[in-house]
């Protein structure tokens, strides 16, 4: 393929193209005609230039290296709608699921938060534990006061497994 | 009573006490017992940006622990755990990630079993209670109450999974709306995202999706906004005043869990609802409604 993406003169790596379309079983993305629904109803769009249609061509034609390190992929906001609207089940919202997991595995720049709240779950099993939240009469509240049952931490097993299942990977 | 499991979640159970609150003191009116599962665990959705496997892990865990309390019905109540729930269901479809996640269940001991049904807040009390029956059960019907719904996104779409309610036109959380005496509006902005996911990379922007969606409420002079999904609600309610800052407008809308509204109309007590947690104006709303 003689194309060279003229912003970053980077050429084509069609093996990184079909490592991430191994990952997509079943999500049709060759399939993408540019009809741009995705990306006339994303709601990221308007507030960060999220542009799901140029990642699917990027990905298509071969550029795929520098997306798992591009703050794009995490502007998605994941509410669903390029995979509900697209006519070819192209699925631009797996494809950037796909790419951020890339970029966990290649030690890319990731969000501190997702990395914390793995840890969290490894140590407590939920991502977030519960807090003392005020009433808006700014009285401190917790689950014991509210009459809410105690929250159940997992058996010891979890722990073990989990961190298996963090190893293992989709395909 | 007809006996139902519930996974929480980590946001329900972590901060949104309202509605687990009044989950738990309106469903034993309409004939629903709600039972625990035996552990609290994560359901896998913030997960999936990290590693996709674990996150189905994590969910498919969730159906095994709620295959031991040997009920037929799941109610989770979170839109985000009821997406990652479904999806990881649709991927257990493929025999070798099936095979692998079995494999990490059985070393804990545990099953998974693909029976279950999993149901949302909405679509339990819209589909399986039924609108007649939930009406028969009301003990101070809403009146001169009108509101604006908004659902959230990830249990309308994407329909391929199987959805609670439709993903363009969803009518659901307005029929249980109507259903309780109230009046709903349809307006242009009904789909808009809350923007919550973005608070994990992108705060500000996830504060200004909120706050652009509370202005077009605000807009259309109804008393208040009803939700279903706890993120919404921490968007939308606990976070009002910075996403009122951040797109310049003075906010003033009040927001309430659907169940809070449903407990209202069955005769609950305020209290009893969460309704002291709340952090939007919600004191104009239920002025109206105790008038």
């Amino acid at each position: 393929m003689g194309v060279t993406d003229l912003m970053s003169m980077a050429k084509p790596n069609l093996e990184s193209r079909n490592k991430i379309l191994s990952r997509l079983r079943g999500k049709e993305l060759v399939n993408c005609f540019q009809c741009l629904k995705c990306t006339s109803g994303c709601t990221a769009l308007k507030l960060l230039e999220l542009k799901p249609h140029e990642i699917v061509k990027l990905v298509n034609l071969g550029f795929v290296d520098e997306l798992p390190s591009s703050d794009i992929i995490w502007t998605c906001v994941t509410c669903l709608k390029c995979v509900q609207r697209c006519p070819q089940k192209a699925s631009p919202y797996h494809l950037i699921i796909a790419l951020r997991n890339q970029a966990v595995e290649k030690e890319a720049k990731v969000p501190e938060t997702y990395m914390k709240i793995v840890s969290s779950i490894l140590e407590t099993g939920l991502a977030e534990t519960p807090q003392k939240i005020v009433t808006r009469k700014m009285e401190t509240v917790d689950r014991e006061c509210l009459k809410l049952p105690k929250v159940r931490p997992p058996k010891e097993s979890f722990q073990a497994c989990f961190m298996k299942a963090m190893e293992g990977k989709k395909c | 009573m007809l006996k139902v499991a519930v996974f929480w979640g980590c946001c329900i159970q972590s901060n949104q006490y309202a509605y687990e609150m009044s989950l738990r003191e309106t469903f034993p009116h309409l004939g629903v017992e709600l039972v625990d599962l035996n552990e609290a665990i994560c359901c896998g959705d913030p997960v999936k940006s990290v590693n996709d496997f674990a996150a189905d892990f994590l969910a498919i865990r969730v159906l095994a622990l709620a295959d031991q309390t040997g009920l037929e019905n799941l109610l989770v109540p979170c839109n985000r755990c009821h997406f990652t729930i479904s999806e990881a269901r649709e991927t257990m479809r493929n025999p070798k990630i099936a095979g692998k996640i079995e494999e990490l269940l059985r070393e804990e001991g545990l099953e998974y079993n693909p029976g279950i049904r999993v149901w949302h807040t909405i679509d339990m009390l819209h589909d399986l209670v039924g609108l007649e029956k939930l009406k028969k059960a009301l003990k101070r019907p809403l009146k001169d109450v009108k509101v604006a719904s908004h659902v959230g996104c990830q249990i309308i779409r994407y329909s391929d999974l199987g959805r609670v309610d439709d993903a363009e036109n969803p009518q659901k959380l307005d029929d249980l709306i109507r259903a309780l005496g109230a009046e709903t509006v349809e307006y242009a902005e009904k789909l808009d995202c809350c923007g919550a996911a973005l608070t994990r990379s992108h705060p500000d922007s996830a504060l200004s999706l909120a706050g652009s969606k509370l202005k077009a409420v605000q807009a259309l002079k109804v008393g208040g906004m009803v939700v279903s999904c706890p993120d919404c609600q921490l968007m939308f309610d606990a976070k009002q005043k910075n996403a009122g800052t951040t797109v310049g407008a003075k906010l003033s809308v009040p927001v309430v869990y659907y169940t809070q509204l449903l407990g209202l109309a069955l005769g609950i007590d305020q209290d009893k609802l969460g309704l002291n947690l709340n952090q939007s104006p919600v004191d104009q709303l239920l002025s109206k409604i105790s008038a």
